[in-house]
């Protein structure tokens, strides 16, 4: 079978060829022109009515708050094992991944020799792709999506295989590009694990560990030790090797607001963390709910109540859920309240668990 | 030429992006029409045929009420492709007949059995190769055309493209000496 015709019907198709021929004349049956694009004087009206009540749409989110990060270090675990025991037994190194050089002069980096990164090259499994303050570099994600790296970046494949494919960004920054359902493409960095939920974002770590995740499209989870951030498009969360992940916030909030926040995140003093806090619930908008929802999880029992305060002036509680069972941190109750947030377009969940959803 | 003519389409298509965000009509109809078959594509390897096109409409009259969350136009494609996936989840769930599918629509053209077989067939691969597959054999787009729009490298969409075969061959009982 030629690649031409296969990749664009140019040229004559060859005698391997046919069964292509073949798929085209009885699935071009199923071809039809464009119907008309949809009629922009609606959608005018409705943007204006969007962007005015963002409050249509629920999400469920509790499947994937707590089976993720679980299901994540079951599989690393899993692949771990496995690629080890193929390793010693074969010398087979595994699957590669396309990386071509955008500027400078990357390298790909083995435990026994380095080498300079021409045009296009592969990388492996255990292989580590270092950049200098002047080189860049793209890698495919089997054929998922694309990573960027940045100049003075080293990251190091761990494992690659249909369904889950993992980095671990030792420092410096990439832009990830991913087409695929929720959970298949994660980073590790020195604080904090990256889980794409089917999404375009930019994760930077310093020479420290700690970094800043910042989400374009989708959303991604962000889970270190247990402490953990959901991440939606517009919106970053710092992660910090001692603590993990800070608590996300969107990215039009004004700086004072940021800087409040990590206080409260990161702060060593009790002092500086209750005063960050304080000006996080007095100045939240009503779209900061997000925020104030990761809050609830990361207060202490005598602040939750102020938390709880502020989440409902933005956010009502939704019935059903008591300001007792928030505070014990019940799970169906932050579940609930999570809910009824009015999150767009969440509904990445359900294909968490599968390509489709259960039958009724 | 070739690379740079594709790469003042992509920044032709980016700078349309933008201007849909700041609700320019034309530039809405040419991302439509860019993007279009690639929408279908995704979206007909997971519906009702006779669901497909209303379906199409939705995905864009969600874009053009979303745009504003997207930060990077150059991501538009992969960000379009996720919500053509998503409402189609949600279509079937709604629906719920997603597992059998009559072998003549209601309100589509009448189509060979055979055709439907194939269809079948090609749904039943794993997302990758299901959408690169509709998008190259149903819609016509080629494979450059298929990667310019979802965002995926050449090279990831020609092993899309090849891996897919050989499971559809395989699914379709094919095999490449006959």
């Amino acid at each position: 079978m030629s690649d031409d015709y296969l990749w664009d019907g140019g040229g004559s198709p060859g005698p391997d060829d046919q069964d292509v021929v073949k798929l085209e004349q009885m699935l071009g049956q199923l071809r039809a022109p464009l119907p008309a694009a949809p009629d922009l004087n609606r959608l005018t009206q409705l943007r204006s009515s969007h962007a005015a009540d963002a409050t249509t749409t629920h999400i469920a989110y509790a499947t994937v708050r707590f089976w993720a990060p679980a299901l994540a270090m079951a599989a690393a675990i899993a692949l771990m094992i496995a690629g080890t025991y193929r390793t010693l037994t074969t010398g087979d190194p595994g699957p590669t991944w396309e990386v071509e050089r955008m500027d400078g002069q990357p390298r790909i980096e083995s435990a026994s020799q380095s080498a300079r990164l021409e045009g296009i090259g592969r990388l492996g499994v255990g292989q580590t792709l270092a950049t200098d303050h002047e080189s860049r570099a793209r890698l495919d994600v089997s054929t998922i999506g694309q990573v960027t790296v940045d100049p003075n970046t080293r990251v190091r494949l761990v494992s690659t295989r249909e369904g889950r494919h993992e980095l671990a960004l030792a420092r410096g920054t990439l832009h990830a590009f991913i087409a695929a359902p929720p959970g298949q493409f994660v980073v590790n960095t020195p604080s904090s694990t990256a889980i794409d939920l089917g999404c375009v974002y930019t994760l930077h770590i310093d020479e420290d560990g700690s970094g800043l995740l910042s989400v374009a499209a989708g959303w991604v989870a962000f889970e270190y030790k247990g402490r953990e951030s959901f991440v939606p498009a517009r919106a970053s969360s710092r992660t910090d090797p001692a603590l993990g992940p800070g608590t996300p916030r969107y990215d039009d909030t004004d700086e004072t607001f940021q800087r409040a926040l990590e206080r409260f995140d990161y702060d060593r003093s009790r002092t500086a963390r209750s005063a960050g806090l304080a000006y996080v619930l007095e100045h939240a908008r009503s779209n900061d709910a997000m925020t104030l929802w990761h809050l609830l999880s990361r207060t202490d029992e005598t602040e939750r109540n102020a938390v709880i305060d502020a989440l409902e002036k933005r956010s009502p509680m939704p019935l059903g859920v008591t300001r007792d069972a928030v505070m014990n941190l019940n799970r169906a109750a932050l579940d609930f309240w999570w809910d009824s947030l009015g999150l767009q377009d969440a509904s990445w969940w359900r294909k968490w668990k599968g390509p489709y959803p259960a039958k009724p | 030429m070739l690379t740079v003519a594709r790469q003042s389409d992509a920044e032709s298509i980016a700078a349309d992006v933008k201007a849909v965000a700041r609700g320019d009509r034309e530039a809405f109809t040419r991302v439509y029409a860019a993007y279009g078959r690639m929408v279908r594509g995704i979206l007909l390897g997971r519906v009702p045929r006779r669901d497909v096109d209303d379906l199409l409409q939705d995905v864009f009259v969600t874009a053009y009420l979303r745009i504003g969350e997207l930060r990077e136009p150059a991501a538009f494609g992969g960000w379009i492709a996720t919500i053509a996936r998503n409402r189609a989840t949600d279509h079937l769930r709604r629906s719920r007949d997603h597992d059998q599918l009559p072998p003549e629509l209601p309100g589509g053209d009448a189509v060979e059995a055979d055709t439907l077989i194939v269809l079948d067939a090609i749904r039943k691969l794993p997302d990758a190769y299901r959408d690169t597959l509709l998008m190259r054999l149903v819609e016509g787009m080629s494979g450059a055309e298929i990667a310019d729009r979802s965002g995926l490298s050449a090279g990831s969409v020609r092993v899309n493209l090849h891996r897919g075969m050989k499971l559809l061959r395989e699914k379709l009982g094919w095999h490449a000496d006959e």
